[in-house]
């Protein structure tokens, strides 16, 4: 494919391009207005470590730094066939996260919100971005992690490539941030809340945990129910982690809590009917089978089974 | 093959690998999961969707071993959003492999703080 260069067309391109980069990207005209009181001016991580990437391996790379940062013995080389897809040169973002729980790590999206993002380094987590270094018909996607920012200044400090150290302004970050859709994500260990936790976001976030660790979504319910007591998906899940780890005195007192906690939750009702009734509690376990049976919704059938299967033991 | 025997095949493998559709822990127990759907999902679906995308990173080089363990980490919605778009998804490589115009054009924006493409460009501002 050849192309013909016509030098007025590109000056006037320049020229339209000089008029653009005149103005402040949104995020940043937000922040310099108005950033929160609790946003420090300015951090930097400076002992997350840095793995220099291989040929088309940042995604690898860029897990590495956030995971061996959180404790995890792990090296760019052992996760590339863990994220790595040879026909695509590249890390899929699906997959990134997927990995990360394959570490026993809670992999936390986070808002597409700069001040979020800032609000996390701050709190001293690196955060893993998905960025796209040039322009959307010709995308070249690239991850690297955040590790510092100076607002005075309106820089923020990347470990990118093969860069230990790379500073860039605010203003080009948020716009190569924002053509890879403000793509973010923390990778941390599951006791720990990310700083800008969304409850409903977070709680998901360990029950995609669970498909991997009981043991990490354990830790990840105990530390969102800490937060928001009151979450039935998170008392639940914490019954299911710990069914799943042959914990059933522990599971009855989640599912036990949750019917005291959501009286109108027949999944609840249910679960505490199958532990009562492995626990050989089998009165306690009919009568909540019962209550679930009485309270319907969408998973019924189950609730029937579960009362039958009670039933029908001497 | 017409779109009857299609559907026939795939039933049948269904039918076949199906034995090993995901189940909860224990009869008893409604999963996590389960609880986290928003509509009760529809779990054939759910699994023919990953058998596409195991297939799909299959065919972009990821070997059969670790193919299984890789989807496995995802969860349900995360693999039907992949399902038959992968080659459409954004996947984060690097740098190389630009071509010489594009090259020139993008120094010239990352000068401008618009891109940043090079490591070693400083953008004015």
């Amino acid at each position: 494919m050849r192309c013909r260069i016509r030098t007025p067309a590109i000056a006037g391109v320049l020229f339209l391009i000089v008029l653009l980069t005149g103005c402040t990207t949104p995020q940043v005209s937000a922040l310099r207005a108005n950033a929160p009181a609790t946003l420090p001016p300015q951090i930097e991580l400076a002992t997350v470590p840095f793995f220099p990437q291989e040929e088309y391996q940042c995604g690898p790379a860029a897990l590495a730094t956030a995971l061996v940062y959180g404790g995890v013995a792990t090296s760019p080389a052992a996760l590339v066939p863990q994220v790595y897809l040879p026909g695509r040169e590249g890390s899929l973002q699906t997959e990134m996260l997927a990995a990360t729980r394959r570490h026993d790590r809670l992999a936390y999206r986070l808002a597409p919100s700069l001040e979020d993002l800032l609000l996390e380094v701050a709190a001293g987590n690196p955060v893993i971005v998905l960025q796209n270094l040039s322009f959307a018909f010709a995308p070249v996607w690239h991850y690297a992690v955040v590790i510092g920012y100076d607002r005075e200044r309106e820089e923020i400090i990347l470990r990118s490539g093969t860069t230990r150290r790379l500073v860039m302004t605010l203003s080009t970050f948020e716009r190569i941030w924002a053509r890879a859709a403000h793509w973010a994500m923390v990778a941390l260990p599951p006791r720990q809340l990310p700083e800008t936790a969304i409850e409903a976001n977070y709680v998901a976030a360990a029950a995609a945990l669970e498909r991997v660790s009981a043991a990490g979504a354990r830790q990840a319910y105990a530390a969102a129910l800490e937060k928001w007591p009151a979450n039935l998906a998170a008392r639940i899940g914490a019954g299911n982690a710990a069914y799943a780890l042959k914990d059933l005195a522990a599971a009855a007192i989640s599912y036990h809590q949750a019917t005291l906690d959501h009286p109108l939750a027949g999944d609840a009702w249910n679960n505490l009917a199958q532990v009562q009734f492995e626990l050989g509690h089998r009165n306690e376990a009919m009568l909540a089978a019962q209550r679930a049976v009485a309270l319907g919704g969408p998973r019924i059938a189950d609730y029937r089974d579960t009362l039958k299967a009670i039933a029908a033991s001497p | 093959m017409n779109a009857f025997n299609r559907a026939v095949a795939r039933l049948l493998v269904v039918c076949t690998i199906g034995l090993g559709l995901p189940m909860p822990a224990s009869a008893g127990i409604v999963t996590t999961d389960q609880i986290h759907a928003s509509a009760e999902r529809d779990r054939v679906r759910d699994f023919m969707a990953r058998e596409d995308v195991r297939a799909q990173m299959q065919s972009y080089g990821v070997d059969t071993d670790t193919v299984r363990e890789r989807v496995a980490a995802m969860t349900d919605e995360e693999v039907g959003e992949l399902a038959n778009r992968i080659d459409q998804m954004p996947a984060g490589g690097d740098v190389l492999g630009v071509i010489f115009l594009v090259f020139i054009i993008l120094l010239v924006t990352d000068i401008l703080g618009l891109t940043k493409v090079f490591p070693f460009t400083r953008s004015v501002r």
